[in-house]
């Protein structure tokens, strides 16, 4: 039996252990725990690269900083962010959705469908966004109350809206959109700055708005939780599976917006466009910071993630390299930067042992 | 009063095993229930089965007139509920933990829009937890931090966030020192003045009998008893969890014995559970009072089991004496009179020449002679004659030879050679043992033969062996339903078997048959005292 009065060797060590590692990180919060833990590291990696591949594009090119490439990139990177905040709240609750390429050309093709049946714009593209949320909705059902794995929900999800955009045309593209829905993608609006193209100014609004119910509302603190603490949250009453729902619905109607306004900016809805977009999106999302172990992320660095992938997507087609580069380049990064979380998270394990 | 709580039929099953059974419960609104029972018997499942978090295969539930459907957010309609195991979400600090899905603040419609007040939480999160007397060192501390015990003080704080209608509590105590343990059960008391119900799940009749009313005993997912606390006892309480109140009205020894040993093996799992709890907590400040309780708990056990045995030996001891003084009385004085009476009856007969009298006198010698060969067979019964001049071998050999010619059953008996004396205690249980076994061959077996094997198995070992070639045991035997029917011979078996410190099994032949199997350890004469 044991000694009831007997010293646990282990004690001593270990409180002052634990006095160490919480004197450095609880008096000081916000600076010293921020850099000393790798996702503040990870955020200014993220800026670094902006800034790196900022410079390197500038002074490379004569190209870049005119004004024409600049307008095209603001274009092309708002659609981009757009799907990826989506991306990056289903990433951030431990999922994925690898099926937002194909919603967005579902959704971009009935909202153009519609019009061309002779619906007038704004319930045409309530259509479109009503798709990708409806997808969203499936996706996430699947998921969250059948607990199927999120990747092969999704993979599933993406060929059978392919084929359902496919089908729906026969393989053709809708075109003669009308003009005012054009103006979604392609206008600028000008406000006191100067002329901002529309969906730099979507992009941005939604980014706000949901940035901050991330950040202030429970539901932000709920999404948080959720990988980590999914069972502590279905103790405490939350219901995770509404919650799960919720998200993939969110991204779902993020992806059908983007192809929208993809649709709006080329000027026609084809059933084959945004192929192979999922990995520019995931990418976005996790250069930006987001962890596919759930958990950490941030609209600004999805954000800032976005930004970098378009550059490089644009930059090296600027460079003269063959676009097929493109994806190799990105997905490198992305790998890259799954690593270093990889490494953040082994950090925090060694520290979790040693403190708890 | 209308029931707050009132489940009905409640069923789980997993695959063949059966977690929760029919169970009903209702529940008033300011009473305080009790759940008793061993680990493993259920409590946690139908925790988790009221708390909405698991669905039963069958049953209903009812919670303030309204039906219930699974899943439900027990919260939502009242309810808290401590797990036993706390769950916390880790990168969440501690006001985020204690506050978790019933965050303070102003609302824009619903939980999730709302704007937590974090001055508020923390304040409140303050004062719970110095109510708790629980220390910390920052309320922003992450809950990765939180030792066991933190943890599970977190998860009594979140059920104290808002005043619940209901408390459902599921055996905290694991994780908790004696102190927090006792503000826990101050804090049920809190519940109830406040006019809560509160439902208590423990494996601790202690903690069980001090706040509730009302204790319902579950074994094996069933409701077995249920009890008003103030008509109760903590004895019938843990007898009905082991499930062992028929055997203790009848054979206190047995029983005793059961749940000595069952305590005993509770004590080293509680110690080793202790061990692991101490090296995970890792505090030394914890105090030692559930440690020192169960010391004590054991030695007293200790000392009732020594006297309980002793009692009982003592007793045997007795009956063994007494019946060789009545065996010495009937022979020495009943047998020798009515001798005494055959002979006048005889010297009678040779004064008498009259016929039919001389006949009768026959007949009565004829019985006088009968009743003395009945008497020597009840002295032999009382007293083996050949046990005390001839050794336990040739007591078996002519108890089995007698026996075989009153029941016309063959009997072979095996008696290692080499056995040598053995104390008279032995030698005397083994005798009634086999006397016993043969009695239910011929009461139950419909033999035609039987065997007798006495062998040392090692140098401090017996092993005896009682075998026949009946129709051996009936369907689903089982030794307490025969002893509640009032058969004691297998029992008392048992008993003699498990005061000399062996064991005795029971069970079919193989080949045909019953096989009774008792092994005995021995000493050598010398070091036993021979008062038995």
């Amino acid at each position: 039996m044991l000694d009831p009065r007997g010293e646990s060797p282990l004690s001593d060590g270990r409180t002052e252990a634990i006095d160490r590692f919480e004197d450095a990180t609880l008096d000081r919060p916000h600076l010293f725990r921020r850099w000393l833990s790798f996702s503040g590291i990870q955020l200014f990696v993220a800026v670094f690269l902006f800034f790196l591949v900022f410079l390197i594009l500038s002074l490379s090119t004569d190209s870049f900083l005119s004004g024409q490439n600049l307008a095209n990139l603001f274009r092309s990177f708002s659609w981009l962010a757009i799907v990826a905040i989506g991306q990056g709240l289903v990433i951030i609750i431990g999922g994925i959705d690898l099926s937002v390429g194909a919603t967005m050309a579902l959704s971009g093709l009935i909202a153009g469908r519609s019009m061309q049946l002779g619906l007038p714009v704004v319930p045409a593209i309530l259509c479109g966004l009503l798709t990708g949320a409806i997808i969203g909705w499936l996706n996430g059902t699947l998921v969250a109350r059948f607990r199927l794995p999120a990747f092969v929900v999704t993979l599933g999800s993406m060929g059978i809206q392919r084929g359902i955009a496919f089908s729906l045309t026969g393989g053709w593209s809708v075109t003669n959109l009308p003009e005012p829905f054009l103006h979604l993608g392609q206008g600028n609006v000008s406000l006191g700055i100067g002329s901002v193209p529309v969906p730099l100014l979507i992009a941005l609004t939604l980014a706000l708005v949901i940035g901050l119910f991330l950040r202030r509302t429970v539901i932000g603190s709920d999404i948080y939780a959720m990988s980590s603490g999914e069972r502590a949250l279905v103790v405490s009453g939350v219901n995770v599976t509404r919650l799960k729902v919720f998200v993939y619905t969110l991204c779902g109607l993020l992806a059908a917006m983007g192809g929208i306004l993809l649709a709006s900016r080329l000027g026609l809805a084809a059933p084959g466009s945004a192929v192979g977009y999922e990995v520019d999106v995931v990418a976005a999302a996790v250069i930006g910071g987001a962890s596919l172990f759930g958990g950490v992320g941030s609209i600004r660095g999805v954000l800032l993630g976005a930004a970098i992938t378009q550059m490089l997507n644009n930059g090296l087609v600027l460079l003269g390299y063959p676009s097929y580069w493109q994806t190799a380049v990105i997905c490198t990064l992305m790998l890259l930067t799954v690593l270093l979380d990889y490494w953040r998270r082994q950090g925090e394990m060694v520290r979790y042992e040693t403190s708890a | 009063m209308k029931p707050l709580l009132e489940a009905r039929g409640l069923s789980l099953r997993f695959g063949s095993l059966s977690l929760v059974q029919d169970l009903d419960m209702v529940l008033h609104p300011g009473e305080i229930v009790g759940i008793a029972g061993q680990c493993g018997a259920g409590k946690s499942v139908v925790v988790a089965l009221l708390a909405g978090v698991q669905q039963p295969d069958s049953g209903e539930l009812i919670f303030a007139g309204r039906r219930l459907t699974w899943p439900f957010s027990a919260r939502e309609l009242g309810m808290e509920v401590i797990h036993q195991q706390p769950e916390m979400v880790e990168e969440l600090d501690l006001t985020g933990n204690v506050f978790l899905g019933n965050e303070l603040g102003r609302s824009f419609g619903g939980r999730w829009l709302r704007i937590p007040d974090r001055r508020r939480m923390d304040a409140e999160a303050a004062r719970i937890l110095n109510e708790l007397g629980m220390s910390y060192r920052s309320l922003r501390q992450c809950a990765v931090h939180l030792t066991s015990e933190q943890r599970q003080l977190i998860a009594i704080a979140r059920a104290m966030t808002h005043r619940a209608r209901l408390v459902i509590i599921d055996d905290p105590g694991l994780m908790l020192s004696y102190a927090y343990q006792q503000k826990l059960l101050s804090l049920i008391q809190g519940w109830r003045a406040h006019g809560a119900a509160v439902l208590y799940a423990s494996d601790n009749v202690d903690h069980l009998m001090a706040v509730t009313d009302r204790i319902m005993v579950l074994r094996r997912g069933q409701c077995t008893a249920e009890y008003a606390t103030k008509d109760t006892d903590r004895e019938r309480i843990l007898a009905a969890t082991i499930g062992a109140s028929a055997q203790q009205e009848l054979t206190p020894i047995i029983w005793a014995l059961d749940s000595y040993y069952r305590a005993r093996e509770q004590a080293e799992k509680l110690a080793n559970r202790r061990k692991l709890l101490e090296h995970e907590l890792g505090t030394p400040e914890l105090d030692r009072q559930i440690l020192d309780q169960l010391a004590d708990h054991l030695n007293v056990l200790d000392r009732a089991n020594v006297a309980l045995q002793e009692a009982q030996r003592r007793l045997l001891s007795e009956l063994e004496r007494e019946r060789k003084r009545l065996a010495r009385e009937i022979h020495d004085q009943v047998i020798q009179d009515l001798l005494a009476v055959g002979y006048r009856l005889e010297e009678l007969q040779s004064g008498l020449e009259q016929g039919a009298a001389e006949e009768e006198i026959q007949n009565v010698r004829a019985d006088v002679r009968m009743v003395v060969d009945d008497l020597r067979q009840i002295c032999g019964t009382l007293r083996p004659p050949t046990i005390d001049s001839f050794g336990l071998g040739s007591a078996l050999q002519s108890f089995a030879h007698d026996w075989s010619r009153r029941t016309g059953i063959a009997v072979k008996v095996f008696v290692d050679p080499n056995l040598g004396r053995l104390p008279e205690s032995t030698e005397l249980s083994i005798f009634r043992i086999v006397q016993e076994g043969l009695s239910n061959i011929r009461k139950h077996a419909s033999a035609t033969s039987t065997e007798i094997q006495l062998s040392r198995t090692s140098s401090r070992r017996l092993l005896l062996v009682v075998a026949d070639n009946g129709q051996g045991l009936p369907e689903g035997f089982d030794l307490a339903r025969t002893s509640a029917d009032g058969h004691y011979g297998l029992l008392g078996i048992n008993e003699r078997a498990a005061l000399l410190g062996g064991w005795c099994r029971l069970r079919n032949n193989p080949e045909g048959g019953a096989l009774l199997q008792v092994e005995i350890p021995h000493l050598p004469v010398d070091q036993t005292d021979l008062t038995l």
